[in-house]
């Protein structure tokens, strides 16, 4: 008996030293570690542009929104009623508006959402419970008592079972730089959480909620689309005024600023006001905990879910890096408030989504344990969306990689340089980066699509987020790493700057990026961005020999001589050739290097222009191995393993060593 | 030479012979995916093998995405290989189990008994899988009951409930371990059948289940601290930058690990042969028939 309890006593000691230690783990950084920079509200970097003061502070405004919205969170319901300040800003007279409904898409299984074969959206779910908008009485000031909504189309071009995307003739032709203010009665009944939005038992998240003009172009089209499970958004900017009424339990989070707040018969009213936006997304949920500070000089708040307090605080310390680097890198961020939504778990496909001064983050409440860095990564993604979305207001349908991309290449610029290597897992003694992981899950697929395309050309969901995100992002990172750093980011930190507040186009993201990067670069990134351009950098032909010396018949001012070769090795010297491919279109200068038996090493360079090229090579000891882009400066090289050859027997200690290991771990776990 | 000389010399040889085995073993199931990282091509450059330890990952991640191929051709060769080496790796179990029970027998006589018991402890492990793969049905249809029972609780009781359900599993199947273990003890120390044994190590673990619980968990304990130290100590060693040097010292507190959790085991199975030599045998399993019922 007294043996069992000093056994049971061994156990329990091995058992409490082997949770430390697994915490120990857990958290032991790589074999480098990289320290976080400390929190800080000063720019991170030396200024890579000296003075703001001149930025554009405003957007022309195109069509502004007075909402006023009830919710029902028993029935899931909402009633409201819009003004929309519509003003024509284009160069031609218009007969029509369109609206998007995109609520429309999760109406039924025919929509052209939910009959896509992506239907389940990026969330990755299908609709539980449908929902939709209906669109009561649309009246024209001056002309209330007419109601314009009969006079609609009844379903999407093309399409008689989708009712997203509708046109409403007008009733006479509206000049350019006059304007109109529409009325708009509507109802809203809320799907269970898809595509996030809808609710969650009482939570309830509204994005793309109510009546939206599709963006008005300068030439008096509108960019109207139906929703299509591939692509987002794309709308003009405005003033917003948004009047939420909610039962008094509920804690509201919304994009813009809080401007008054009543209370009445158990019910809460709040005003929210956001000037120069082009969407307005709110939250509203009676367990909603929340955080508040104030950043860079925007009052940041964060709402999340009861237990959250870890990611709520590692949400915050995101932003206080992220805030001050984004500003210092693609101008200051103009607005006074920042929310942040943390869905919970049974709201989790809500997460990770943009709007004007409102972002979602998501995670379970554990994940900030265990090295991952998904908190930080969704936090500082969806921040950079600020600037690639929010100021940058281009066409997501049409251009995903303007917004996407951009904001991918932004995050993980972000994220490397507050977290080193282990920017997306630092733990467990591993850890990976952003580029690393960009890298990795778009290699294999630079030649299957262009990346500047539509998304809904894309041929998969998979496609999509490899090409758009992680492919654009490694474009980006390797031109950096080729034509340096901080030209990159200078390159697209005046993108950002020319056009905030504005649309851009892919063809003004390639301006300037020719201006700042040149024409050899610009010819780069365009065959990378839409000539599905790709390329692989390898070596396979390595030789090496004993220096030759001369031999033979030689004749000279004292008469012909001839010469015997001398024994190998007589000169101590050695000659050798190596010769470097390079497949695919995309044509980056390389570094070469050489490695000589006594450990020396010598360096070449390639422009990289030609198929092949090639490298002589003459030192005082044999040429054993070869490395082209030691450095590994281009990430876009389709295959980094054939970048190397070695005419020595390749031995691999470290993957024995740890490879034996694991086996017998393995074997220890479940053997006899 | 002494009793305790011996007695120390056998626990000894026995933790050898468990640790140059399962080295062999581990060795043979390594093989095939040893081999599939060579035939990438990854250790072709300068730095050999080291690129895959830098520290943001990028060569790491290269390695997967161009050796899936390879990878998942070498996992089946290396999974079969597994199931093999556990079966074969009983073998040298018995032996060690033998030369617990001391005795003046040489090694041959050892391995010759060792591969005697074999089919009977093929018997006793093929239970005990049965016994824990039931086991994990059932931890796994309680997990989903209680996800489901816990519908409305709050995330992190949805997340620890099931967590504790499948601790608790884990160690009702340590406890089916040491059955096993004190089975294999019974088979070896009394020459009984399988069925036999199992009937016996029942007995035993009715009579003193502390002893039996305490014992194996000790050593599990043990074991799961030495891997989770050197694991530890692999994030101290800068093994992707370091020396011929360095790369032995890692493979040195590797196999130290392995020889510690190696070294408790041989303790408690030395413990269950105590226990099945003190526990009367049932008055069904005569060692005289017993040793027939099962083989």
């Amino acid at each position: 008996m007294q043996r069992a309890a000093i056994d049971l006593l061994i156990g329990g000691l091995f058992s409490g030293l082997s949770v430390v230690v697994l915490i120990a783990l857990a958290s032991a950084p790589s074999e480098r570690p990289h320290r976080a920079r400390a929190a800080t509200a000063e720019p991170v970097l030396t200024p890579l542009f000296p003075s703001d003061a001149a930025l554009r502070n405003g957007a022309p405004k195109v069509a502004s929104y007075t909402i006023d919205a009830t919710l029902d969170p028993i029935k899931h319901r909402l009633s409201g009623r819009e003004t929309v300040h519509f003003v024509n800003r284009s160069t031609a007279s218009l007969n029509e508006l369109w609206f998007h409904l995109y609520l429309n898409a999760f109406k039924n299984d025919k929509t052209l959402f939910l009959r896509s074969p992506f239907g389940a959206g990026r969330s990755g779910d299908k609709a539980h419970e449908y929902g939709y908008i209906d669109i009561k009485k649309v009246s024209l000031a001056g002309a209330e008592g007419i109601d314009l909504w009969p006079s609609r189309d009844r379903h999407s071009p093309n399409d008689p079972a989708d009712e997203t995307d509708l046109r409403l003739p007008l009733v006479a032709p509206l000049a350019p730089d006059q304007s109109l203010d529409l009325t708009i009665e509507f109802e809203d009944q809320l799907p269970e959480v898809v595509e996030r939005m809808g609710y969650a038992g009482r939570f309830h998240f509204l994005g793309q909620w109510f009546p939206k003009l599709a963006r008005l172009e300068p030439n008096g089209t509108f960019a109207h689309f139906a929703f299509n499970p591939l692509s987002e958004f794309y709308a003009d900017f405005g003033d917003y005024d948004v009047t939420i009424d909610v039962p008094e339990a509920f804690a509201v989070g919304a994009t813009g600023k809080l401007a008054s707040e009543t209370h009445a018969s158990g019910r809460t009213r709040q005003r929210y006001l956001a000037e120069n936006v082009h969407d307005f997304a709110w939250t509203a949920w009676d367990e909603f905990q929340t955080r508040s500070e104030r950043i860079a000089g925007v009052d940041v708040r964060v709402l999340y879910p009861p237990h959250h307090d870890t990611n709520a605080e590692a949400e915050l310390a995101s932003v206080r890096l992220a805030l001050p680097h984004f500003n210092a890198l693609y101008g200051p961020y103009p607005y006074p408030t920042l929310t942040l939504v943390h869905p919970p778990e049974a709201a989790g496909n809500v997460g990770g989504m943009e709007y004007p001064t409102l972002i979602t983050t998501g995670g379970p409440w554990y994940a900030t344990l265990g090295g991952g860095r998904f908190i930080e990564v969704v936090t500082i993604h969806e921040l950079g969306h600020q600037w690639f979305y929010g100021l940058l207001a281009s066409n997501e349908h049409a251009s995903p990689f303007l917004d996407e991309g951009l904001n991918s290449y932004a995050e993980a610029e972000a994220m490397e340089s507050f977290y080193g290597p282990g920017s997306v897992f630092d733990g467990w003694g591993l850890s990976a980066s952003s580029s690393a992981v960009n890298r990795a899950t778009s290699a294999d697929r630079g030649a299957d699509e262009p990346v500047a395309q539509g998304a809904a050309d894309f041929a998969t969901f998979r496609n999509l987020g490899a090409l758009v995100y992680s492919r654009t992002a490694t474009v980006l990172q390797t031109m950096g790493r080729v034509y340096g750093e901080r030209r990159m980011l200078h390159a697209v930190g005046s993108y950002a700057r020319k056009f905030r507040f504005l649309h851009p186009s892919p063809n003004d993201f390639s301006s300037v990026m020719q201006e700042e990067l040149g024409p050899e670069a610009a010819t780069v990134l365009s065959s990378a961005l839409l000539a599905r351009g790709t390329v692989d950098y390898l070596v396979r032909d390595v030789s090496s020999a004993p220096a030759p010396s001369d031999a033979g018949v030689f004749d000279g001012p004292s008469g012909r001589k001839q010469k015997k070769p001398d024994p190998p090795h007589a000169a101590g010297k050695y000659v050798g050739r190596v010769v470097i491919y390079r497949h695919g279109a995309l044509q980056f200068p390389v570094d070469i290097e050489l490695v000589c038996e006594d450990g020396s090493r010598q360096y070449r360079h390639w422009d990289g222009r030609g198929f092949t090229h090639d490298v002589d090579y003459a030192g005082p000891s044999e040429l054993v191995g070869v490395s082209v882009d030691p450095e590994q400066r281009i990430l876009l090289d389709d295959d980094l393993t054939n970048n190397w050859l070695t005419t020595k027997t390749v031995r691999l200690p470290r993957v024995f060593e740890r490879g034996l290991f694991a086996a017998e771990l393995l074997l220890g776990t479940l053997g006899p | 030479m002494s009793e305790s000389k011996r007695a120390r010399l056998s626990t000894a040889g026995a933790s050898v012979l468990l640790w140059v085995s399962r080295t062999l073993l581990a060795l043979l199931v390594a093989y095939p995916m040893l081999s599939a990282v060579e035939a990438t091509g990854i250790g072709n450059g300068p730095d050999r093998d080291a690129v895959l330890f830098r520290p943001d990952a990028l060569m790491l991640l290269e390695l997967i995405r161009v050796g899936a191929p390879w990878f998942a051709s070498a996992l089946k060769t290396a999974l079969l290989l597994t199931a093999l080496t556990l079966v074969l790796e009983l073998a040298p179990l018995a032996c060690a189990l033998d030369m617990l029970c001391g005795g003046e027998r040489n090694f041959r006589a050892r391995a010759a008994r060792s591969f005697a018991v074999f089919p009977r402890f093929c018997w006793l492990g093929a239970v005990a899988w049965l016994t824990q793969g039931g086991l994990l049905v059932a931890i796994s249809l309680g997990e989903a009951a209680l996800r489901s029972a816990l519908h409305a609780a709050d995330e992190r009781a949805l997340t620890v409930a099931p967590l504790g359900l499948v601790a608790l599993g884990a160690l009702t199947l340590l406890w089916v371990n040491s059955v096993l273990d004190l089975a294999r003890a019974a088979v070896v120390e009394r020459d009984l059948g399988g069925r036999s044994a199992l009937i016996h190590a029942l007995t035993v673990l009715r009579g003193q289940p502390l002893a039996v619980l305490g014992g194996s968990y000790a050593s599990a304990a043990a074991s799961a601290f030495a891997y989770l130290t050197a694991a530890w100590l692999m994030t101290r060693l800068n093994v992707g930058n370091g020396s011929a040097a360095t790369i032995a010292l890692a493979f040195g507190v590797h196999q130290l690990a392995v020889l510690f959790a190696i070294t408790w085991r041989v303790r408690w199975l030395e413990r269950a042969l105590d226990l099945c030599a003190a526990a009367p045998l049932a008055s069904m399993a005569s060692s005289a028939s017993s040793s027939k019922d099962l083989t």
